[in-house]
């Protein structure tokens, strides 16, 4: 598939503290392109840096094939960018600020318009059209914050962190957008530090740490990097010691573990462990409450990758 | 595209009250003030009618002279009157002085007269010289009359005697038309907050829309002229509005060529646009720090020029005259000053330079971090 | 602690401001302080003059100059047009005199010369003119009358001579006293600014982060909070007071430790109380901090001009200083100019000041009371 943008050695120094070391990667046409992370693992910083806003050490970025610069205006016409920041005018209803971000690349009129319709369709503002920024709630507001980002219909779209502090509704709404956007032909750049999203949302996943590139892939090869598959859950009453060594021969279990009354298992490998186990709390007449089964998430990913949380 | 920017930045500017308050509300509110404070100074300082007592005793009786001239100078259909005199004797003049209802009496005693008053002042001053005039006459009249020229004649002598004062005061003279000119001055600067406010919106580093504005296909510079160009406009609005009110409103009469103050008030407002620039790109605070250093710079400015006090400007002029040469609001002070005091227009040009060199200076410090595309950090 | 802590910390944060209003202070009060200081006896009123002399100095001519110098202060200035003009339209000078080329011929040819002058038409001016005005009715009454030129002076001088003898009966150093005036009126200015500017920024910030507190820490009772906050306000006041009254020991030195002096450092102090009030008051219309700076520019720059901070009240017009008694600066100023004039400081004559200061006290319960009201309201709709 044709690369949209291509990273080479990208490095960035904040006052000799690094910040981007030496990233390589590429974004295919039309896909969704997660980059995963922790707070201040450098996600804004690359995307800064492959808008031109930011000057790098060393470095080349390519987009459409072509040298990214300042005033590489024709490539700038092709990128749409929704910040982590909400950027809209205070001064301007929401029509107005979509039409100001819009006219900056559709000098058209009648096309604007029907641009800004769309937009608005898309974020699910249409009945606030009227409404100055204060007026809307958090939500409503980051939906604003994409609108103006994306109205003008651009090839390219960077999505910084959309749905920070947003409430469900409005989430579900951006992600949705978001699936839309690429349908209709857009290839996208996404930070986020939610896993589920990254999950949910992206064919392919970079997993960033302290400016160095961890993992690349799709959800599923990455989580083949967990050293675990599944993880079993069992709130108990009681267990015996000797039922405890029993569960531990199991052909599959890596780790048991017990803490009061929640039996955590973890297995190396995932086929028909729940069965197994459930057969064998009933022949030993072991009473339990609640069971919940896990697969591995990015998140043991994460962890397993650098020793720490991504939530951290 | 320019249209378009230009529209947009009209419309945020003029919908934003705080902007507005600082460059239309403000400088009336306190135009209005100034009209309350001032409009009584100059009149108050010409001369009022004078309350003195004299002790009405023997030696005042034989005084034909002081008698004669007091008369004529309490007498309420003289024009140029000068005093109310009540003659009393001594305890009440003492009482009436003590209680401050008069400003002096005065004792004739043998061989002199004695003046007593609370304090220095102005009216003491005027009391003191009108009695050593009458006694002037007197001395005078006791030589002539040594001079073998009779009594009549000296009289008129006294009387008939021209003095040819030729009055050359240029005729506008009012000294709290500075008020006005530093009101002004302050809405010109002030203006530099739209600027201010429109440049934070189209730099990356300073504002999340700026980011926005940075990364579209349009050249910043271009962009920034036309947001620019609109801010100017909203300013010279801004100035014409408190014209208006200054010259309607207010009946400030500023009596020079129109034309020229149109160029001052174009040239002072230019500079409050470029001081605002140059706050926006070289200062890396929050908006409401920027926005309270510019008042400050205002503020002071307009301080050493004389709106807190007029001599305030002329004790910087002659003393410390560099300081109010770099004054932006000096220099729009001093050029509405010269316009309306100087009969040349040297010192008005000097001014006009002043304030297009000061406009320059600031854009070109600033013009780096305008041109500036792409950032270490923001 | 940490409340009392962080309240300061942002006053520190805010220190450029209260520079800008110090330096206003210093500026306006020292430079007023330097320039007034040759008026220490009676000669106070002197008109101030310029004489420009194009004649010869000599005989008649040198007369008339030595008398004007003896009855005015002349001043000496730079002889370029702009230097003088300058000086006129300030008042530095109230009367200029043009004495042409051939005065002295031409008055002992009996001409009767005219004599160019300009003139700011004030009080000063008129005097200047009285004296000069003088001068030349007798010397035109001798010159018609004799001929001799050193005869002519002689008789002039006997007659200009005779004056009479002037006492003042009051004992009060008043130039040192309009000083402390002066530094204190324009003080009223400073301290409402820098009280109510960083009072109120305070406030609203306590008020966009108390949300957050009493949601997390739910240890710090509300009620205590609010409490320490007014404590912290109370002693920065207090700070303020003093920082102002430290700087007017130094520009006013030992007059400022006499009774009087005190009285107007007192009353400095209830204003300060009453600007905190206003502060408070203000706080509670708004938590927006553009339209807090707004707003304290418009109060504190009103009152200056209206009560007579910046201009003498004898010249503020009548119905402004009627209008100016529903202002808290007004009262506050009224006390200092009773101060001013004051012969003797004793229970009764100090009377109407302390009534003054009361009335800024319930000015100051009035704001309170204001502000209560409005909080409670405010309450009630969230």
């Amino acid at each position: 598939m044709e690369n949209i943008i291509e990273v080479k050695n990208l490095t960035k120094e904040y006052k000799n503290k690094l910040a981007l070391d030496n990233l390589s990667f590429e974004v295919k046409k039309g896909e969704i392109l997660g980059l995963l992370g922790p707070n201040g693992s450098g996600k804004s910083t690359t995307i800064n840096c492959l808008l031109s806003l930011l000057s790098f050490k060393q470095g080349n970025i390519k987009i459409l094939g072509k040298e990214m610069e300042p005033n590489a205006y024709d490539l700038k016409k092709e990128i749409g960018v929704v910040f982590q920041e909400i950027a809209v005018l205070e001064e301007l209803t929401v029509y107005e600020n979509i039409d100001y971000f819009c006219g900056l690349y559709i000098k058209e009129k009648e096309k604007r318009k029907q641009y800004i319709e769309e937009a608005l369709d898309l974020v699910g503002l249409i009945e606030y059209k009227k409404f100055y920024p204060k007026q809307l709630s958090g939500g409503l507001k980051r939906r604003l914050n994409i609108a103006c980002g994306i109205a003008h219909k651009p090839k390219i779209i960077f999505l910084d962190e959309p749905t920070v502090a947003v409430d469900p509704q409005s989430r579900n709404n951006i992600l949705e957008g978001i699936k839309k956007l690429r349908k209709e032909g857009a290839t996208i750049i996404y930070t986020t530090h939610y896993m589920e999203e990254a999950e949910i949302l992206c064919d392919r996943i970079i997993i960033l740490d302290k400016g160095k590139i961890l993992a690349e892939g799709n959800k599923d090869s990455l989580k083949k990097l967990a050293d675990i598959e599944e993880k079993i859950t069992v709130e108990i009453k009681e267990i015996k010691k000797e039922n405890l060594e029993k569960i531990k021969t199991f052909k599959t279990v890596e780790e048991v573990n017990i803490n009061k009354n929640i039996l955590t298992i973890t297995y190396k490998k995932g086929k028909n462990n729940l069965e197994e186990l459930m057969k064998f709390l009933k022949q030993n007449n072991i009473t339990y409450d609640k069971v919940f089964s896990e697969r591995p998430t990015l998140n043991d990913v994460f962890l397993n990758l650098t020793g720490k949380d991504l939530r951290d | 595209m320019f249209s378009h920017n230009f529209k947009y930045t009209l419309k945020i500017l003029l919908k934003n009250k705080i902007l507005l308050f600082w460059t239309f509300a403000f400088p009336i509110l306190l135009g209005t003030f100034f009209h309350m404070a001032f409009s009584n100074i100059e009149n108050s300082e010409k001369l009022k009618i004078i309350k003195i007592a004299i002790i009405n005793n023997e030696n005042y009786q034989k005084e034909e002279l002081f008698k004669n001239t007091f008369t004529h100078l309490s007498d309420k259909k003289n024009k140029d009157r000068l005093f109310s005199v009540t003659y009393t004797n001594i305890e009440k003049a003492k009482k009436l002085l003590e209680e401050k209802k008069i400003t002096g009496y005065l004792i004739f005693e043998k061989e002199n007269i004695k003046i007593k008053v609370n304090e220095n002042g102005i009216n003491e001053t005027i009391l003191k010289n009108i009695v050593d005039e009458i006694n002037c006459n007197q001395d005078i009249i006791k030589t002539l009359l040594n001079k073998n020229i009779h009594y009549q004649k000296i009289q008129n002598i006294i009387t008939q005697n021209e003095v040819k004062l030729n009055n050359i005061t240029s005729k506008n003279l009012s000294y709290t038309m500075i008020e006005y000119y530093t009101l002004i001055a302050m809405t010109c600067l002030y203006g530099g907050i739209l600027s201010m406010f429109i440049t934070n919106y189209k730099l990356a580093n300073t504002s999340s829309v700026g980011k926005r504005t940075s990364i579209s296909p349009i050249h910043k510079l271009k962009m920034l002229l036309a947001s620019l160009l609109a801010s100017y406009i909203v300013q010279i609005i801004g100035i014409a509005i408190l014209f208006m009110y200054t010259i309607f409103v207010l009946k400030v009469n500023y009596s020079s060529p129109i034309p020229y103050i149109i160029l001052l008030a174009l040239l002072g407002s230019l500079a409050g646009l470029s001081l605002g620039i140059s706050i926006a790109t070289l200062i890396k605070k929050d908006e409401n720090t920027k926005t309270g250093i510019l008042i400050s710079i205002t503020m002071l400015g307009c301080f050493l020029s004389g709106m807190m006090g007029i001599t305030m400007k002329y004790i910087i002029d002659k003393n410390i005259p560099i300081l109010n040469k770099i004054n932006p609001a000096n220099m729009i002070t001093d050029g509405f000053y010269s316009l309306y005091y100087y009969d040349t227009l040297n010192r008005y040009v000097l001014n006009i330079v002043s304030l297009l060199l000061f406009s320059i200076c600031m854009i070109l410090l600033s013009y780096k971090g305008l041109r500036r595309q792409k950032y270490d950090s923001i | 602690m940490t409340v009392f802590k962080t309240y300061f910390k942002i006053v520190k944060k805010y220190k450029g401001m209260i520079l800008l209003y110090t330096i206003l202070l210093i500026l306006f009060s020292g430079i007023n302080l330097s320039t007034n200081d040759n008026n220490t006896n009676f000669t106070k009123e002197k008109p101030n003059i310029l004489i420009i002399n194009k004649d010869e100095n000599i005989g008649i001519t040198k007369n008339l100059i030595h008398y004007l110098k003896k009855n005015t202060n002349t001043k000496e200035i730079e002889n370029k047009e702009q230097k003088i003009k300058d000086a006129l339209f300030y008042r530095d000078i109230n009367y200029i005199i043009y004495i042409k080329e051939n005065y002295r011929k031409d008055i002992l040819d009996g001409k009767n010369p005219k004599i160019d002058i300009k003139t700011t038409k004030d009080y000063n001016a008129t005097l200047a003119s009285q004296i000069l005005t003088r001068y030349i009715k007798v010397q035109n009454i001798y010159v018609k009358n004799m001929q001799n030129e050193q005869e002519i002076i002689k008789n002039i001088n006997k007659s200009l001579e005779k004056q009479a003898k002037i006492e003042i009966t009051s004992k009060i150093n008043t130039t040192q006293i309009e000083k402390m005036n002066l530094y204190f009126n324009f003080a009223s200015y400073s301290l409402m600014a820098i009280i109510i500017f960083i009072i109120c920024f305070i406030l609203t910030s306590f008020k966009n982060k108390n949300i957050h507190k009493r949601i997390t820490i739910s240890s710090m009772n509300y009620k205590k909070h609010n409490r320490i906050i007014r404590k912290a306000s109370l002693l920065y006041v207090f700070i303020v007071w003093i920082l102002f009254s430290l700087l007017g020991l130094i520009l006013l030195k030992d007059t400022l430790l006499s009774i009087r002096g005190i009285i107007y450092m007192v009353n400095a102090l209830v204003f300060a109380f009453c600007s905190l009030t206003i502060a408070i008051m203000i706080s509670s219309l708004t938590n927006n901090k553009e339209a807090v700076s707004g707003i304290v520019n418009v109060v504190s720059l009103g009152q200056a001009f209206l009560c007579g901070a910046f201009v003498p009240t004898q010249w503020l017009p009548k119905n402004v200083l009627t209008l100016a008694h529903i202002l808290p600066t007004y009262w506050y100023i009224q006390t200092n100019e009773l101060l001013k004039k004051l012969e003797i400081i004793n229970l009764k004559e100090i009377k109407p000041i302390l009534l003054n200061m009361l009335i800024l006290i319930l000015f100051s319960i009035l704001f309170i009371i204001i502000n209560n009201q409005i909080s409670k309201r405010k309450q009630k709709i969230e």
